[in-house]
């Protein structure tokens, strides 16, 4: 299957909304950036779960590989907790469990089945796959092409930054502020920076046949990837992709947006050589990199959607932990021209001060 | 017997055939079994809760009982043994199904039904009739099968009395028939509780003793997991908390199928081991307990707990450093603590957050629905037993490996000399003895 990137755009719905702007936003996108990029592009790789089972292996090789697979994770005991915070041996039992349920057609291993069980990947590769897990720390969910996120599955790749359970919380704002809001409910929104996807898919579960969503990315990679998993949910028709910096390929709806959501990257850049290894040494460095204290482009959306927003638009940023969101705080109260009002601190699940939103006056 | 006659009079019949939709309105109140019916039954719902059903000379199901008929195997022809063993049944059947608090309990149930402004409240409303409905239901079945006991025996009499060889034939085929019925009957009213029919939690809790207990709370989970597929149950595993060395500190599966919970009910208490450890270098023999609980997932029909979405602290177990972009990490649990109970419910096994937290808000609300259930049973005394069944309980079996081998019911001394095969889910019979013991005392009427 080719995944191209106008899937969004001939879609009449979207067309109408943005038609003010005649015919050139159309191509804006394919513009913007790289072109070569976007037409060599970008087909993902197929995760495990959504291959066909070609392969097959007897129980008892399986089994073998299980336990191979299991030893190997239980002698990883707690060192790379100790090392760098890394996952410790019963959470890596736990994701070959998951890596099981991936690979076999009804998510288990078990003597009942018949002796030769069908799999999507073949039994060398799952050694090779397991190996990388343990000995490279290649993130699991790279390994098995998929995150699941909310109460969606997404495909997810290297490049591509995977989704993290904290940002879950952003769509549950968005949702929170819709619900009795119909202008925002109904409006246009902005997803940027969007990776995989993950924010634009979870706000367009709830939006659906009201609003609409513009998911921005730099990176080619994770237009690919975002674009599949848009149309894998049939969200084409409400999520529309665009490639490009930040607020560049949004010049067209200046003003326009109910809200604006964003997970950027806001890792301080003193702190990426030092990440655990799982983020530091696959996951890609544009999408972690804040530049020095890791504020460069969240500030940077903030002034950007002092313009981007309509009146009473709403805007929630995911952030680094409490001195990130403080700052942020105290640019939008003092440094922002008094366009912004409601100016909040939301905590994620485990108690860290993670997301500041606020209201365009 | 007097009410019977009563009836048959006022109607001018005297067959003892009557079917049961057919009965008159009569105000007043009866005496029945012993207790007292109200008429009221009968005028608005039309039932035959009111009238002891009795064969055209006045034999009722107590007298079959107080006759005292031999009762022989069921290959005997005969049929006073098949009457006897089926009033015996029905006998039986009644007592399980707690008859005489039955009878109240529709009472005071069609009493609220009578008031004009039940419906102001849908949703009590919909409670009280479908308790009603479903009470009615378990009453009227009996009824018919007592009043198809009598209808055949005056059948045979009948045929007796004309010389009607094949008649008399086939009634005694019928009773027999009746009498293979009366035991599934039996078995059904086992289960005859409100929530029995629901899927439900087991949860699963170490006792005190570190790595012996863990390993001895996995095996018992392992035991509930290998019932439950036996019975063609599905089971999740919701939340599981492995120990350090070996087994688990505490685990919580979903068990979804008809009647889990009237089953497993059964299984609620503290379970001891006593074996040699395997984690002893000096083998020396170990005491280990696990607590089991067994919480009911009420249908859509029931009225639930309405929780407030300001009353809960969700949590999610932090690996520590700074999260979000700088931690790769498939951990995801989620506790939910309802603040006003301090009830809390975990879940883990999922593979996202969000996910997880939804499997805990089901448990949750599971036990906040058992908890309002358990206050309900406290201010309403006939539904006590109830309480028993929900909390962790008291020790409830012995299982020992070293130096004998047996399980042991301390509850009905029920036991078994092959812990393994108990262990590997072979659990009905101790879960049929106890649900029987438990209502066959003869303190029930
Ligand atoms: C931390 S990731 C977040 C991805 C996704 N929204 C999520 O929450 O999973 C930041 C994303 O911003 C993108 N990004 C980095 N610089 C950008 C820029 N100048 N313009 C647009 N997107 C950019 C990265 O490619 C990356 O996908």
């Amino acid at each position: 299957m080719r995944v191209s990137f106008i899937i969004g755009y001939g879609v009449p719905k979207f067309s109408i909304l943005l038609r003010p702007h005649g015919s050139c936003y159309l191509c804006r996108p394919m513009c913007s950036s790289s072109t070569s990029a976007l037409t060599t592009s970008q087909k993902p790789r197929t995760s495990l779960f959504l291959r066909p089972p070609t392969h097959s292996a007897t129980l008892s090789d399986l089994q073998k590989w299980q336990n191979w697979a299991k030893n190997l994770a239980s002698s990883v005991g707690s060192t790379f907790v100790d090392l760098d915070n890394g996952p410790d041996s019963t959470l890596l039992r736990r994701e070959l469990k998951w890596l099981v349920e991936d690979v076999t057609e009804d998510g288990s291993i078990s003597a009942e089945q018949q002796r030769n069980i069908r799999l999507r990947v073949s039994l060398e590769e799952l050694y090779k796959l397991w190996k990388q897990r343990i000995e490279e720390r290649r993130p699991f969910q790279y390994i098995v092409g998929c995150e699941h996120w909310r109460d969606l599955v997404l495909c997810v790749e290297e490049g591509v930054l995977i989704p993290r359970p904290e940002t879950e919380k952003l769509v549950d704002l968005v949702a929170d502020v819709v619900s009795d809001n119909q202008g925002l409910r109904e409006g246009l929104w902005a997803d940027m920076g969007t990776g995989t996807g993950a924010i634009a898919i979870g706000i367009g579960m709830i939006l659906r046949s009201y609003g609409r969503i513009i998911a921005t990315d730099l990176s080619p990679l994770a237009v690919g990837v975002a674009t599949f998993n848009v149309q894998r949910h049939g969200l084409q028709d409400v999520i529309e992709i665009r490639q490009g910096s930040w607020f560049e390929p949004l010049k067209d709806v200046e003003g326009k947006l109910a809200g604006i959501v964003s997970n950027p990257p806001y890792i301080p850049s003193d702190h990426i050589s030092g990440l655990q290894a799982e983020v530091g040494r696959h996951e890609p460095k544009m999408a972690l990199d804040g530049g020095v204290n890791g504020m460069n482009d969240l500030l940077h959306l903030c002034k950007g959607a002092a313009s981007m927003l309509k009146p009473g638009g709403f805007l929630a940023f995911e952030t680094n932990g409490e001195k990130q969101c403080k700052h942020l705080v105290e640019y939008m109260e003092t440094n922002a021209g008094g366009i912004f009002c409601d100016v909040n601190l939301v905590p994620d699940f485990a108690g860290v001060h993670r997301f500041v939103t606020a209201f365009h006056k | 017997m007097v009410l019977a006659s009563g009836y048959d009079a006022l109607e001018g019949k005297n067959n003892g055939f009557s079917s049961i939709s057919s009965l008159p309105m009569v105000k007043g109140s009866l005496e029945y079994n012993g207790v007292r019916v109200p008429f009221s039954l009968c005028r608005c719902f039309g039932t035959a809760t009111a009238v002891e059903p009795s064969t055209s000379d006045g034999l009722t199901v107590q007298g079959i009982i107080a006759n005292d008929w031999t009762i022989l195997n069921e290959s005997e022809n005969d049929w006073k043994s098949h009457a006897a063993a089926i009033a015996q049944s029905i006998h039986l059947i009644k007592k399980r199904l707690q008859w005489k608090k039955l009878v109240v309990r529709l009472d005071m149930l069609s009493a609220e039904l009578n008031k004009p402004d039940l419906w102001n409240d849908p949703v009590h409303g919909g409670k009280v009739s479908r308790e009603h409905g479903s009470l009615m239901g378990k009453m009227k079945g009996v009824l018919a099968f007592e009043q198809e006991l009598l209808e055949h025996i005056d059948m045979i009499k009948l045929a007796r009395e004309e010389n009607d060889a094949e008649l008399e034939w086939e009634s005694v085929k019928a009773l027999l028939n009746m009498r293979r019925i009366s035991k599934e009957k039996e078995l059904e009213a086992l289960l005859a509780g409100e929530q029995d029919p629901c899927s439900c939690y087991i949860e699963v809790q170490a006792g005190a003793g570190g790595t012996e207990s863990m390993d001895w709370a996995a095996m018992v989970m392992q035991m509930y997991k290998m019932w439950a597929q036996q019975r063609g149950y599905r089971i999740t595993v919701v939340d599981e908390m492995p120990g350090e060395i070996a087994g688990i500190k505490r685990a919580t599966i979903k068990v979804d199928g008809e009647y889990a919970f009237g089953y497993a009910k059964a299984e609620v208490g503290v379970h001891r081991l006593v074996r040699i450890s395997p984690f002893d270098s000096n083998r020396r023999r170990h005491t280990s307990f696990a607590a089991v609980a067994v919480i009911p997932i009420l249908g859509d029909g029931s009225s639930r707990v309405r929780i407030n979405e300001s009353d809960l602290r969700i949590e999610r177990f932090r690996a520590g450093g700074p999260g979000g972009q700088h931690a790769n990490t498939t951990e995801s649990a989620v506790r939910i603590v309802h603040i006003p109970t301090g009830v809390t419910a975990t879940c883990q096994n999922e593979r996202s957050q969000h996910q997880n937290k939804a499997s805990a808000m089901a448990v949750l609300q599971c036990r906040l629905d058992q908890l309002e259930m358990a206050r309900q049973a406290q201010m309403n005394a006939q539904h006590t037993k109830s309480l028993t069944d929900i909390t962790w309980g008291s020790q409830i079996r012995s299982y020992v490996l070293h130096p004998y081998r047996m399980v042991k019911d301390l509850r009905t001394n029920y036991e078994v000399s092959d812990p393994d095969s108990v262990l590997e889910g072979d659990l009905d019979g101790f879960i049929m003895s106890y649900l029987s013991a438990s209502l066959d005392k003869d303190d029930n009427p």
